[in-house]
């Protein structure tokens, strides 16, 4: 089948929906399917967001026998046999309207805007022949915000098998974006209000510098140089199996994220305990308090109490490291199941 | 630097366009900066839709990149502040190909005014871009006549210049390239029947149609030539294309009337090979100097035949050809490194 992936991009920003799509390619080729990859640039802003839907709107995939649509707003293009696999909406549009996220008014104007963009996306998702999501928690905005059903499709990681558990030092680690929305910021509060040696590592790269830096001067200001490690980069693969491969236990802590995330999958498969708090959306369908990791609330006390419960209670730990890889199964994440549903 | 290249996708279909792309890629980062292409799906049939996926690319918006490269239409009409053509094509069928009758814009009005809004978006578009590189003289030339822009001609580097690093001198004149009437295989068969028997030919690589290699099959039948020549029709892997070259005494390449230099020619200098064409082969004959990097004869067998002994005859006198036709392509300084930097200027 000639299919075609379809997605938005920011360019030289590598992130977790490059991979869904990325992987996704590769397992389709492997099953001798021709994929081309469509990846368009768009800029979220009110004032760009309408000219740029209407490209999207304009583009001819009629050469693919089938699409498959993935970050916003790729679900907009039209074609005979859409599929979507739809990971997040604009989110400030929507369930973020009300937070510090929208840099905009909430005036008359904005909310004209707001009203058209759900009024467009409802329009192009019910022209899709079947919606699956990423998570429970974006099947259900999609319910309430557009009134459309979904089936909730969990994205699996590529070579899973390449990440494996050799042993437990006093590290956690955080593999991801260095955002303020995946709240590295939260961690290293805590960090100076713990009271074992536990460490704590940061690795990922930015948008810009600007909330590094901020890191960078939050450690220095807590005097923690010590025992936060921040890299401010995208680690290689190997780097990140390596260091999974070696810690105690894995922190993925996003304001109210859309969906598990690869980073807990990725520690799960390395068989390491999650460390996550109550207001993390997404990653607490994977994640249960006490079972295959802890559930703290997002506070700096919560989080640094359980911290030092990792360090302290090892054997509960690595205990709970097994369940994060016996859970993989649970839920159903892997290739072939998301094959046989995309392609039915 | 982040550099975006911004090319035009025409979707499940992978060609010449795709592979620069690529390449200068990858070279972009080799010379220490970030690289991404981004490729625009177009699709010219229907012509009416034509006018709706050219603002589509002017309707998108690019953040978080430096310099953008656009090599095609409708994807250089994107719009950013810096911003260079290499412009490997406009849309023909609204310039040379309109004139010439040949175009699937619609006839009468519809068409003139499809090909009045490409051309006038084009305008609005070079007006914008920081620097123009063609990829020949002759986009050049028409990008001078049709809209009145100046622009300089970038030569397209050879990709893998790594694999033509020369070797062993062979017996045989090696013949590369895809096979067809216009490149003239034929001749060179037809040329060996009254050359001396010492002279051997390698043909090498894809037909265009079934036919074109048939072609060669009947004739090398037909002149009784089955013991000095070897035929490998089909569209060889890089690195056995590489080698045939490598091995060889001297390399032909004798189309008929090409703009560009040719990739055949241009690596065969690399690897220091001395040349062989013919006087109406057109670009090629800006590498190939007669009695000095190598060989160029008449267009018809006995010519060819004369100059084919000659260069299986010496091999010292062949060896010295083709060092000349090395520091002559070196000397034209058609590289990545110098070509990146010209782009990024």
């Amino acid at each position: 089948m000639k299919i075609a992936l379809c997605s938005s991009f920011i360019p030289f920003l590598p992130s977790g929906a490059r991979n869904i799509v990325e992987w996704l390619q590769a397992m389709l080729e492997k099953e001798g399917h021709q994929v081309e990859r469509v990846y368009l640039p768009e800029v979220d802003a009110p004032d760009l967001l309408f000219q740029q839907m209407t490209a999207f709107r304009w583009i001819d995939l009629s050469a693919a026998d089938r699409v498959i649509c993935f970050r916003p707003q790729s679900h907009l293009i039209r074609h005979p046999h859409k599929i979507l696999w739809f990971i997040h909406h604009l989110r400030v549009f929507y369930d973020l309207w009300d937070t510090p996220y929208r840099t905009y008014e909430d005036d008359l104007r904005h909310r004209g805007l707001r009203d058209a963009l759900h009024q467009a996306d409802t329009a192009a998702l019910r022209e899709a022949r079947h919606v699956f999501t990423n998570s429970q928690v974006v099947s259900e905005r999609l319910t309430h915000f557009n009134g459309i059903d979904s089936e909730v499709l969990y994205p699996p990681v590529i070579d899973a098998e390449r990440f494996h558990s050799r042993g437990h030092n006093d590290e956690i680690v955080y593999v991801c974006r260095l955002e303020h929305h995946k709240r590295q910021h939260l961690l290293v509060e805590a960090m100076a209000l713990t009271r074992t040696p536990v460490r704590l590592r940061l690795c990922g790269a930015s948008i810009s510098n600007t909330y590094p830096d901020a890191l960078k001067q939050q450690v220095a200001a807590a005097g923690l140089q010590g025992r936060v490690m921040l890299e401010n980069r995208w680690i290689s693969e190997q780097e990140k199996v390596d260091v999974l491969a070696d810690c105690l236990a894995a922190a993925y802590l996003p304001l109210d994220e859309d969906s598990y995330g690869y980073p807990s999958i990725e520690a799960s498969h390395a068989r390491k305990a999650l460390l996550t708090t109550s207001d993390s959306g997404g990653v607490l369908e994977l994640v249960r308090d006490g079972d295959n990791g802890i559930v703290a609330a997002p506070t700096p006390q919560s989080l640094a109490a359980a911290m030092d419960k990792l360090y302290t209670e090892r054997q509960r730990t690595v205990a709970m490291g097994e369940r994060a890889h016996a859970r993989l199964d649970e839920l159903n994440i892997s290739w072939s199941h998301v094959l046989k549903r995309l392609l039915a | 630097m982040k550099v975006l290249i911004v090319n035009n996708m025409a979707p499940f279909v992978w060609g010449g366009a795709e592979e620069l792309a690529v390449h200068l890629q990858k070279n972009v980062i080799a010379a220490g900066h970030e690289a991404e292409v981004l490729r625009i799906p177009f699709q010219w049939e229907p012509a009416s839709r034509i006018p709706s996926q050219m603002l589509m690319v002017r309707a998108f918006e690019l953040m978080n990149v430096d310099h953008v490269i656009a090599l095609k239409f409708p994807a250089y009409l994107i719009r950013h502040p810096r911003k260079t053509l290499w412009l490997l094509h406009q849309y023909r069928q609204a310039y040379d190909l309109f004139d010439a009758g040949q175009t699937n814009l619609p006839p009468g009005p519809a068409g003139e005014e499809l090909r009045t809004l490409i051309r006038n978006a084009d305008s609005e578009s070079f007006a914008e871009t920081r620097k123009i590189f063609t990829n020949s003289e002759v986009t050049r030339q028409r990008l001078q006549n049709y809209n009145g822009f100046d622009a300089e001609v970038l030569l397209p580097p050879i990709n893998d210049a790594e694999l033509f690093d020369g070797g062993q001198a062979g017996d045989y004149v090696f013949a590369g390239g895809r096979i067809n009437d216009m490149k003239r295989q034929y001749l060179l068969l037809e040329a060996l029947r009254h050359a001396p028997r010492n002279v051997k030919l390698l043909i090498a690589g894809p037909p265009d149609r079934p036919a074109d290699g048939e072609r060669l099959r009947a004739l090398v039948e037909q002149l009784g030539l089955a013991d000095r020549v070897r035929l490998d029709l089909r569209f060889l892997p890089r690195t056995t294309y590489a080698e045939y070259l490598n091995g060889a005494a001297a390399v032909a390449y004798l189309p008929f009337d090409e703009d560009s230099l040719g990739y055949v020619s241009m690596e065969a200098a690399l690897a220091g090979k001395a040349l062989i064409t013919t006087t109406d082969s057109g670009g090629i004959l800006s590498l190939v100097k007669h009695n000095e990097t190598g060989w160029v004869a008449e267009p018809e067998a006995e010519a060819l035949a004369s100059v084919l002994a000659q260069a299986c005859e010496n091999p010292q006198r062949a060896a010295a050809r083709g060092a000349a036709a090395k520091a002559l392509w070196l000397s034209l300084g058609i590289n990545w490194p110098q070509t990146v930097e010209k782009l990024l200027q």
